[in-house]
């Protein structure tokens, strides 16, 4: 049962995202993540840094947020429900499945945006754009709502 | 700025509770900057004065969560999420020592029997911080009490006791409102007086051999006390709301309950098999929203006419500290002819000028609520739960409820005790003891909350609830709040993350009128000091609507057919 649980909130993983002030922590999350890139001399060049930071925070989406999200199924602390949301990975229990809340397209919109920057300032050349757009598919595709639950090739399935 | 009684002091237009109506929505917030910045300077409480409805003013404020606290909140969980990442990794790999439960090596292959991911926040969590829960104590719960010390060499996973027993630690956990949790006085010697003629198990349920004569004693006793006119009492508090609830509706009624309503109603309102739906924390818009819909479009699909209409609200809300808007509700309920279930667990005893509870701090008719139930555990100092309502209520419950046919009946003793301190808080014992207890009580309440605004921290809930949430927010002070006040002698109840919102962790402060002025004032001074030292005092003395909660949107899951 919900002991110990002030609200009746089945699953409080649903509502994270809802959060006040969690859209600004992951954005100056984000951001943090672009200085850190930008303070190491040389070798990175602006072009470098951008389609690096646009790829670490799909693959950082894709190890944190991808993983995160998309990838570790239930809950970190036991649910009341008995395991409703057993099979479901965060993305999917977000707002209890409901499609195009704010908090999913707040999600959705800030890889694009990061692509976009990053399209400009690598300056559209060939190789960097195949990364850049490679990643932001990988990490778009999933947050479809026709992949609401949806295995290829069955990985991930149990 | 004092408000002129009859009138509203908030200077934008307000809606029938209060609440400023604009402000822009962001993230699922309503946030007024205008509000903000007017009440900046002097404090304004949200006050109302709903049409005669309410006959004081009714102050509850939940202060608005600072955003740069929100955001340092999520970098603590984030960055203690990574350590358990790396705490688990390193475990698994044997580099360090694993003292949760695995399976044996030869089942390594078999289908997992322990859920490893479900238990993370547990074991990275709440494992660190474990020393501030489940403390043993060796003494009665009084205004203070004695705790055993406990030691661990492994971080919480394991503790021992050095012997030593902290003693007389300022109690502030215990939910000891009239101060009835004594081993001295009139109470304990009836009762020791009963055990001596009774013994202490009755060994059977009330339906079969186990109905003494001191239960009907007790139950017309409760009833001449609320008001209303047959009463039942039951042995478990949370049994006679799980318990009953199923009873009393079923497949084809719905049941409006309250967002922040406690498991036991949760539990019950499931069990029941009815059609749930839940609104906004004691926000009469959305109870209003949730009636008018349920009334025009009946049941889901076959559109009949819903049987019942149940709505469950509390009389205070522990969490919270929060009471609900009863005149509201009863209006509500009387217009659109629903039922009222009102569980005064920790509202019996504690509020109103008589003590008789919410029903009685608003000075309504109790004949008006349906299902009147409470607690024997909060100010009475025993055991047990209640309820009250009409005679043929009573009766049917009699009969159909599964506390009374399977649950066994309460224990002698213990119904001494609640007989006792019920005329004590009636005044029937002779002395004015339990008129001092209540008036102590709010005095206590209204000093104790008022001290601490003005110290700067920030305390939700209504100005006369005993129960005062302190907000910590970040994971790190939980831990270091509890144990600072112990270390200072006196014992608080800390709680986090998933019992509240993610950045809404508190310690929970319950008042008693057992707690003299000097107590109050050396838990004061220990709160300031910790208060300074940890960086708690995070109120800028902004108050916001009341429309202003985390679980802030209805909730999409509903248990319908």
């Amino acid at each position: 049962m919900n002991v110990e649980v002030a609200h009746s909130e089945l699953n409080p993983n649903t509502r994270v995202m809802n959060s006040r002030g969690i859209w600004l922590a992951y954005a100056i999350l984000v951001g943090l993540l672009h200085m850190v890139l930008l303070s190491i001399p040389f070798f990175f060049s602006i072009p470098v840094v951008w389609t690096l930071t646009n790829v670490i925070h799909n693959l950082y989406k894709a190890q944190a947020m991808y993983i995160f999200l998309h990838t570790v199924k239930r809950t970190p602390f036991e649910t009341s429900v008995q395991g409703k949301a057993w099979l479901f990975i965060h993305w999917e229990q977000m707002d209890y499945g409901l499609q195009f809340t704010s908090s999913r397209k707040f999600l959705s919109i800030s890889p694009i945006v990061l692509y976009l920057l990053a399209s400009f300032y690598t300056k559209y050349d060939a190789a960097r754009f195949l990364i850049n757009t490679a990643s932001l598919l990988s990490i778009l595709l999933p947050k479809l709502p026709q992949f609401h639950g949806v295995h290829l090739f069955g990985i991930n399935k149990y | 700025m004092r408000p002129e009684p009859g009138g509203c002091c908030c200077r934008r237009p307000v809606r029938a509770n209060g609440c400023v109506a604009n402000g822009e929505l962001r993230n699922g917030y309503v946030r007024s900057g205008a509000v903000a910045a007017a009440a900046a300077a002097s404090q304004i409480h949200h006050v109302t004065e709903n049409g005669g409805l309410y006959k004081r003013p009714f102050n509850e404020a939940f202060e608005e969560t600072p955003m740069l606290v929100a955001v340092l909140t999520y970098v603590g969980y984030g960055v203690l999420t990574l350590f358990g990442y790396l705490r688990d990794f390193l475990r698994h790999w044997r580099i360090e020592k694993c003292h949760h439960a695995t399976e044996r090596e030869e089942q390594k292959d078999f289908v997992s029997l322990y859920q490893d991911f479900e238990n993370f926040y547990t074991r990275n969590l709440y494992m660190r911080i474990r020393d501030n829960w489940n403390r043993p104590i060796c003494s009665v719960p009084g205004a203070r009490v004695d705790i055993m010390e406990r030691q661990s060499h492994d971080y919480n996973w394991s503790f021992k006791y050095t012997g030593n027993i902290i003693k007389g630690v300022i109690n502030m956990g215990s939910y000891n409102y009239l101060g009835f949790a004594r081993n001295t006085g009139s109470c304990q010697e009836a009762a020791a007086k009963i055990l001596e003629e009774y013994g202490a198990g009755v060994c059977s349920t009330r339906q079969e051999i186990g109905n003494l004569d001191k239960h009907e004693e007790l139950e017309t006793l409760v009833a001449r006390f609320l008001g209303v006119e047959a009463a039942m009492a039951y042995g478990m508090g949370f049994a006679t709301n799980s318990m009953n609830i199923p009873a009393l509706v079923g497949k084809g009624c719905l049941i409006l309950s309250d967002e922040l309503n406690h498991a036991s109603l949760v539990l019950g309102a499931r069990l029941s098999g009815a059609t749930i739906r839940i609104f906004k924390h004691n926000n009469m818009q959305s109870l209003e929203k949730l009636l008018k819909d349920a009334i025009v479009y009946g049941q889901p699909r076959t559109r009949r006419p819903w049987k019942k209409i149940l709505i469950l609200v509390e009389g205070i809300y522990s969490m919270e500290g929060s009471i609900v808007r009863l005149p509201e509700v009863i209006a509500l309920k009387k217009k659109y002819k629903a039922y009222l279930y009102l569980d005064e667990a920790h509202s019996i005893g504690a509020l109103g000028p008589s003590g008789r509870g919410v029903v009685d701090y608003f000075g309504l008719d109790p004949e008006d609520v349906d299902v009147m139930m409470g607690t024997f555990t909060k100010s009475f100092g025993a055991s047990g739960g209640y309820i009250g309502g009409k005679k043929e209520l009573i009766d049917y419950l009699r009969t159909h409820s599964h506390s009374a046919v399977y649950a066994t009946s309460l224990s002698p003793p213990v119904v001494e005790q609640i007989i006792t301190s019920m005329k004590c808080i009636m005044g029937q014992d002779g002395t004015s003891l339990g008129k001092e207890c209540v008036q102590q009580l709010a005095e206590n309440t209204r000093y104790f909350r008022r001290r601490l605004k003005e110290m700067g921290f920030i305390i939700y809930g209504n100005e006369d609830s005993p129960v005062v949430p302190l907000m910590l927010y970040m994971p790190a002070k939980i831990g270091a709040f509890g144990r600072e006040m112990l270390k200072r002698n006196v014992g608080v109840v800390v709680v986090g993350f998933p019992a509240t919102p993610i950045i809404e962790s508190r310690a929970r402060f319950c008042l008693s009128a057992a707690h003299t002025k000097e107590i109050l004032d050396t838990a004061l001074k220990e709160i300031d000091e910790v208060g300074d030292l940890l960086q708690l005092k995070y109120s800028r003395h902004r108050l916001v609507p009341l429309l202003d909660r985390p679980f802030d949107e209805t909730t999409y899951e509903e248990t319908e057919d």
